[in-house]
């Protein structure tokens, strides 16, 4: 069958995350959905496999004559039955299964309202078949390797008949093998007449095993079904990214280079598996950190305040050698401060008011005899209020109630308060619609113009190119480069990807 | 792995840019959502109901007095197990940690003959050690603080009656150190002054109300206390916001075990002697009181102040049926519906508001 | 074709000693370390009361109340299973077993009927559980304490704090004897043990429940309701409960309301000594029921060497800390870093 999904348009409260998208998918083939983070692929993506309703747009599936039939999708339930499986980045296993249950979980043979264990395995040996994976079907799932999971994955698709597999960054955590040995699967699939699609970030991959692509930009698609094979990558990229984003022009801005950098690390290995590690930024500088997803930029972060062991090398603050244990001690020692990727999880305590959220990082500031004052609290919001836009009802509104882009604004006042010297300040604007993020990239370089020494970690490149006075490359856990922003978009992403992609080839 | 019995559903992927109210109850519901408020309305009509039924429910000597020490008592103990709550965790030990500190108070009273506040202090101490000592298990091996907090009981349990029978002297203490029965027995309306006397409150129920308050305070303008909130909240955030979360772990474990031991010697106080089955009760008062006052087991927010309603709602319920000749086991049956329809309408309640929020 | 570089090409080898893995793995579960220690536990006592244990007399009353412990342990796994928790597994034992035997004395039912009906209204309450906890979304926790605490209330109502007795000899005569030596209700709680297992492993609504709690989203993706996983499990719970109610009817001779007022810390003990994880997706029937069978060797050791009761508790509440220390251990470190 061929699956279509039309003109579809989501809109979730101040955003139009999806604009008359359109995604068509022909059975045999490797289709890339392609787009820079929050251009509106994981809306897509929930759209098509019944997780969002559309606001707009149809989808569609035509049969072998022709003939049209729209669907329609209630849940992911509905979805999967009309033949669209997805292979998840969160692994949707039971971890005490085995192999073969788990691969059967969708559609278990009964007898007499037990499982027939012989159908089961067979089923299960016949979908790893098809992939020509070979596996112990009665394995527990929790002992195998992330890479095996995901084939129990793909084998757990087949079993409930997916005609449409959607893959969504697959080769995220594998080696460069198991993602070879992932594609040698997928391409099977692709000869039996599935329609894989496929959502990576690594371009590489996409032209070494797709077929076709769509690309989408700020929620519309603007190349729908294209062949591979009349592109070239760096076609893609401008797809991808558009015109350079012009809304924030900076000169670049004098940094003091005589004083020592207010953050160094050198040779800095960490248990996590970072290899001599070198970079440094100065008070009133933006470093860009740029990398993939997986690159290890995050966990560099957190070796650096304490969360995890550093083995190896130095790390100094403002020329001193410093050996950090915990946040609370890089923020009081060192006023270093971490604005963290994952604001739900890490970033913002959802179920407080603003107001505690703001001061939680100031409390042994604001109190007397150990007790906080509401006032000094409420005045800390209000000021940032008018200093970072936000729009909140009130100090005491919960956390929880506030847009994505606001509540990025409550995890970062919450370091402002703290009178933070270092910030690291990790994908800022994930997840935030255009405007916000313009507004908060004024944010971050009227910080760094304040004197604060800011790493700023992203995987969005323009945003890189736009705020960072120099950027440093990670790829898998190391360095491969640095080189002075000069803002002039073509020339430095092109200068930064054939950094990452020179790593990745060798 | 702290919050132990997340409704399963929870894992829901949510909306990027939905609120999270589904998840949990947001603080800006209109007044009627208040649970406290409901609460009160309930005691008010029910001691309207039961004293219309038996005129002695309103007697002071018979009823009011002995309500009040019981609630006191009552009241410390669900402090006890709101300290915890308040980081999703649970004390399920509280009612032997209560056991172990009265023994401690026995002892230093019967042995070494100290005054009465200063064994009340060995016996908080004690308290707080034991309590401690859990926070600290469970901070260490990351082990669901039911698990820990139901070994612990089931290991003091044993202690308290092997050390009762060893060291102390059977199965109570028979020192009556001075001022416990003054404590006991009198009101503020035996003391007057010229001819104008106290009310009829207990001595004891000032030291309840001092603890509520402190707990209160605690919880709502200290840094430890707010800490210990946020690590409710949300620990891994709270890791990165630089707050010690080992450290208010064992904190608010701590503070559970001196509740919980400061109930132990109320309870002692009331019945007149430092005996092993001191606690042997708490268990299900700990969580009533609580969860009644609206406290969610999941963590970041407490009520103090429900708390004491809770308390007093179960209070009230357990003296008028006990008026009304109902036998103990039948006040169970009562008690227990309560809690369920409280709870349920609690929900229902929470529904209704979050629909009427959404619309407006 | 094939793959040129398969990632799971080791697992062939594997393949070839699995029966070495298999024992291997084996050999460092909890089943085996269980099972060690049950036996060294029975070896030890049995040598040094100079062969008391093994007079027919104590070794019979050893196993025949292990019953209890075994089914209430089993009750309490249930729940466990969907990550759920059931405080009313003890006093609903209590109050089966009073219904029981008030079905036998007052209503003069036969006491197969009375039976099955006692071992309803057990999975009934369960029931009650199972859907409160899904309709009101409060708690499981909460909600089996409210109900633990009514039918605490309930079991006393009964018959107050009388005694039944003198009711079905039949029945008392089956609970007290036994096959060949075997008590015939160490053999029933066997046999519960022995479905329950099955269930668990074999039947399609045991892995759903299982399925469930191992990971609610991947079951309900694959069309599985986790509200009617939770209330089987509590039906299952309720169930067993009831079960062991009637063990206790047919094995005393005589009930009173006091019957279960004990049994609420074993039915945790048993499982989680077991290996059974608090947040569900994991049963151990063999690992409950050695469990179970440890903590009635030290009741045995309590009674051969005259020991302080207490002994039993602060050794049970100790063993338990020890079990949670080392299951962590075994998980190691990399868990206690994230």
């Amino acid at each position: 069958m061929t699956f279509i999904a039309e003109q579809i348009v989501k809109v979730f409260p101040g955003v139009r995350a999806l604009d008359r998208a359109t995604l068509r998918l022909e059975p045999g083939t490797i289709h890339a959905l392609l787009g820079e983070n929050g251009a509106g692929k994981s809306t897509l993506i929930k759209v098509v496999t019944g997780v969002y309703q559309p606001d707009g747009g149809r989808l569609l599936s035509t049969a072998e004559d022709g003939s049209l039939t729209e669907l329609s999708f209630g849940g992911p339930l509905d979805a999967q039955r009309a033949g669209i499986g997805v292979v998840h980045q969160e692994r949707n296993l039971v971890p005490a299964f085995s192999v073969a249950e788990n691969i059967a979980l969708q559609a278990v043979p009964k007898r007499r309202g037990f499982v027939d264990q012989e159908a089961m395995r067979g089923l299960a040996r016949r979908c790893l078949d098809r992939l020509d994976v070979h596996l112990d079907v009665d394995r527990p799932v929790s002992s195998l390797s992330v890479a095996q999971m995901q084939l129990v994955e793909i084998a757990k698709a087949l079993a409930v008949d997916s005609k449409v597999l959607l893959l969504d960054e697959p080769t995220a955590s594998l080696t460069g093998d198991e993602a070879e040995a992932l594609y040698t699967v997928v391409g099977a699939l692709r000869d039996q007449g599935h329609s894989v699609v496929l959502v990576t970030h690594k371009l590489e991959e996409v032209f070494a095993v797709a077929d076709t692509m769509t690309v989408l930009r700020d929620g519309r698609s603007v190349a729908e079904a294209q062949p591979l094979a009349e592109h070239t990558r760096d076609d893609v990229v401008t797809l991808m990214v558009g015109r350079a984003h012009a809304d924030l022009q900076l000169d670049s801005r004098s940094v003091d280079t005589t004083t020592a950098p207010a953050l160094e690390l050198e040779n800095v290995s960490t248990a996590q598996g970072h290899h001599n590690i070198s970079l440094h930024v100065r008070r009133g500088e933006i470093l860009g950190l740029y990398g993939l997803v997986g690159a290890g930029r995050s966990e560099l972060a957190r070796a650096v305040l304490g969360l995890d062991a550093i083995t190896g090398g130095t790390v100094r603050i403002s020329g001193e050698p410093v050996r950090i244990s915990s946040v609370g001690q890089a923020l009081q020692r060192h006023r270093l401060g971490y604005v963290t990727e994952n604001r739900k999880e890490e970033g913002v305590f959802l179920d407080q008011t603003i107001a505690r959220n703001v001061s939680v990082t100031v409390w042994r500031r604001l109190a007397r005899l150990g007790l906080v004052r509401g006032n000094d609290e409420r005045a800390l919001v209000e000021q940032y209020r008018e200093q970072l836009g936000m729009r909140i009802s009130g100090p005491t509104q919960l956390a929880g109630q506030l847009s994505g882009g606001n509540q990025q604004k409550v995890s970062l006042a919450k370091w402002l308060a703290a009178d933070c010297d270092i910030l690291v300040i990790d994908e800022p604007t994930v997840g935030i619609d255009v405007r916000t993020k313009a507004a908060f990239h004024e944010l971050i370089v009227g910080l760094a113009d304040a004197g604060i020494a800011i790493l700023l970690i992203s995987s969005d490149l323009p945003e890189m190119i736009t705020l960072a006075d120099r950027i440093a490359v990670m790829s898998e856990y190391r360095i491969v480069g640095e080189l002075d922003n000069d803002h002039r978009y073509e020339r430095t992403s092109h200068a930064v990807i054939r950094m990452i992609h020179a790593e990745i080839a060798s | 792995m702290n919050v132990p019995m997340q409704q399963s559903d929870a894992t829901v992927p949510t909306d990027e840019l939905a609120t999270e109210s589904a998840q949990r109850p947001p603080r800006g519901l209109p007044f009627w959502a208040n649970p406290r408020l409901g609460l009160l309305a309930v005691i008010v009509v029910l001691v309207l109901v039961f004293s219309s039924l038996r005129s002695s429910f309103l007697n002071t000597d018979l009823t009011l007095v002995p309500m009040q020490q019981d609630l006191s008592v009552f009241l410390v103990v669900g402090l006890a197990q709101l300290a915890v709550l308040s980081l999703g965790h649970m004390n399920l030990a509280v009612p032997r940690m209560a056991a172990i500190s009265a023994f401690a108070m026995g002892w230093c009273y019967q042995h070494l003959s100290v005054p009465l506040w200063l064994g009340l202090v060995a016996g908080l101490i004690v308290g707080a050690a034991v309590g401690a000592l859990a926070g600290w298990i469970i901070s260490a091996t990351g082990v669901n603080s039911f698990v820990v907090t139901l070994a612990l009981d089931f290991a003091l349990v044993g202690l308290v009656s092997l050390l009762y029978s060893h060291i102390g002297d059977g199965v109570a203490f028979a020192a009556h150190p001075a001022g416990m029965n003054t404590l006991r027995n009198d009101t503020f309306s035996d003391y007057c002054a010229g001819n104008v006397c106290g009310p009829p409150v207990p001595l004891i129920v000032p030291i309840a109300l001092l603890a509520a308050v402190l707990v209160a305070l605690l919880f709502r303008l200290s840094r430890v206390g707010r800490e210990i909130l946020m690590t409710g909240s949300n620990a891994r955030a709270a890791r990165l916001s630089g707050i010690p979360v080992s450290r208010r772990v064992v904190q608010a474990h701590a503070l559970s075990g001196t509740l919980a031991a400061l109930a132990g010697f109320l309870l002692a106080i009331n019945s007149g002697a430092f005996s092993a089955d001191i606690g042997n009760s708490f268990l299900l008062p700990s969580f009533l009181g609580p969860v009644l006052g609206g406290t969610l087991l999941s963590g970041g927010a407490v009520s103090v102040l429900g708390t004491i309603f809770g308390a007093a709602l179960t209070e009230v319920i357990r003296t008028g049926l006990n008026l009304l000749n109902f036998s103990v086991q039948d006040l169970n049956i009562y008690i227990g519906l309560v809690l369920l329809v409280a709870l349920s309408l609690d929900r229902v309640r929470h529904v209704l508001a979050e629909r009427r929020g959404s619309r407006a | 074709m094939t793959s040129t570089i398969d990632p799971t090409s080791s697992d062939a080898r594997r393949i070839g000693s699995g029966n070495a893995l298999r024992l291997r793995e084996f050999v460092r579960s909890t089943d085996f370390t269980l099972i060690v220690l049950a036996a060294a536990g029975f070896v030890v006592l049995a040598s040094t009361t100079g062969g008391n244990l093994f007079t027919g007399q104590t070794l019979k009353a050893v196993f025949q109340y292990l019953a209890v412990p075994i089914l209430v342990g089993l009750a309490q796994m249930a729940v466990l299973a969907v990550g759920q928790m059931n405080l009313s597994v003890g006093v609903v034992t209590g109050f089966t077993a009073m219904v029981a035997a008030w079905l036998m004395v007052r209503v003069g039912l036969p006491a197969p009927v009375a039976v099955l009906a006692a071992v309803l209204l057990g999975g009934a309450i369960g029931l009650a559980n199972g859907l409160l906890v899904v309709l009101t979304r409060i708690n499981g926790f909460i909600v089996t304490l409210a109900t633990m605490t009514v039918i605490d209330g309930l079991r006393y109502g009964v018959n107050g704090t009388g005694t039944f007795q003198n009711y079905s000899s039949g029945l008392v005569k089956l609970g007290q004897g036994s096959l060949v030596d075997v008590p015939n209700v160490f053999i029933l709680a066997v046999l519960v043990a022995l479905a329950v297992a099955v269930f668990f492993r074999r039947a399609v609504l045991g892995r759903q429940l299982l399925a469930s709690g191992g990971n609610p989203l991947a079951a309900r993706l694959s069309g599985i309701s986790n509200d009617r996983a939770i209330v089987m499990a509590h039906v299952l719970s309720g169930l067993l409960a009831g079960v062991a109610g009637i063990v206790d009817v047919a094995l005393s001779g005589s009930v009173n309301a006091s019957i279960g007022d004990d049994l609420l810390l074993p039915s945790f003990a048993a499982p989680i000594i077991g290996g059974v994880a608090l947040t569900g997706g994991v049963v151990a029937v063999l690992g409950t029921c050695l469990a179970a069978f440890i903590v009635r060797l030290i009741d045995v050791a309590q009674a051969q060497y005259s020991i302080d009761k207490s002994w039993v508790d602060l050794i049970v509440g100790a063993v338990v800390l020890g079990a949670v220390l080392v299951t962590q251990v075994r998980i190691g470190k990399k868990g206690a870093r994230t």
